[in-house]
């Protein structure tokens, strides 16, 4: 069996274990736009991201958004995840380390059953924030 | 600037096939070797049918195998070089598995301009459904585009 956090146990404030990447590779862009479909060539090709202002390609938000995916479905059993949002703050180039972190935001009951909210961001190596987000987790009933 | 006569409309429902293939490849893209994804025995062993999808699969719903949000920029009118994806949010219904064949109904929710200090932009909100072969919602999604003049 997989073993998760237990969020039963969680209180708000409390941070998850984080997740840390190993530095972004063009290669894995073009990985990603074959894999998506995400065909823009800012993400693939150096020329057209200079010419759009950039030093060169960056990398699609949702890979991002993918890496911190990523997290939560090693943090909780992909099933009690409800709901996760996030918002693309900033750019992501090749060579950067990303680290995924989350906190408890708060702890909730409604008719559904139990729910613990997280803060979420992806951070990169000057622990500047690439996108930042929240994720709701289902704990059943038990809590 | 994206025409706002069109909110509350949206595109003809689309199909999009759950690719057993195509999870691997996300996954692998990523780096998440988390084996639910991939690998059936596990997946059955922690209670799922098959493989789940993992949370950010459905992105290729709107990519290049559909065109969604391609079809989506052209008939609001808007032009892909000025746009910038800003939220992107999931709603988790149901589990979707490899060979599932999801009907996607997008809706153009809303579309508000704004003014910054670095000019007229417009916020555009669109919402897709999407339902399995059995005829249940399995996830929500809603984009927020921001078209830059």
């Amino acid at each position: 069996m997989i073993q998760y956090v237990d969020f039963n146990v969680l209180e708000v404030g409390d941070p998850l274990p984080p997740l840390a990447k190993d530095p972004i590779t063009k290669v894995q862009f073009v990985r990603y736009a074959g894999a998506s479909g995400d065909f823009n060539p800012l993400h693939t090709d150096d020329s057209v991201a200079q010419k759009g202002g950039m030093k060169g390609v960056i990398a699609q938000g949702v890979l991002i958004m993918g890496f911190m995916g990523q997290a939560i479905s090693g943090w909780v059993n992909k099933r009690d995840l409800k709901r996760f949002k996030v918002r693309f703050m900033g750019m992501t180039y090749p060579g950067d380390i990303i680290t995924v972190r989350a906190t408890v935001k708060e702890k909730k009951k409604t008719e559904a059953g139990f729910f613990v909210l997280c803060d979420t961001v992806a951070l990169d190596q000057n622990n500047e924030i690439k996108v930042s987000g929240q994720f709701e987790v289902s704990v059943g009933t038990n809590t | 600037m994206a025409d706002i006569s069109k909110v509350g409309t949206g595109l003809p429902p689309f199909i999009f096939e759950v690719d057993r293939v195509k999870i691997k490849e996300l996954v692998h893209a990523i780096g998440d070797d988390n084996p639910i994804f991939v690998n059936k025995e596990t997946a059955r062993a922690e209670g799922y049918l098959d493989t789940p999808c993992p949370p950010t699969f459905v992105t290729l719903a709107f990519q290049e195998f559909t065109c969604a949000y391609l079809k989506a920029f052209e008939e609001l009118g808007v032009s892909l070089e000025n746009v910038l994806h800003g939220e992107e949010e999931y709603e988790y219904l149901r589990e979707i598995y490899p060979g599932d064949l999801l009907t996607c109904g997008m809706v153009f929710e809303s579309i508000v301009p704004k003014q910054t200090k670095s000019g007229q932009m417009v916020l555009i909100t669109l919402r897709t459904s999407f339902t399995n072969q059995k005829g249940e919602e399995v996830l929500r999604a809603r984009s927020l585009i921001i078209e830059r003049k």
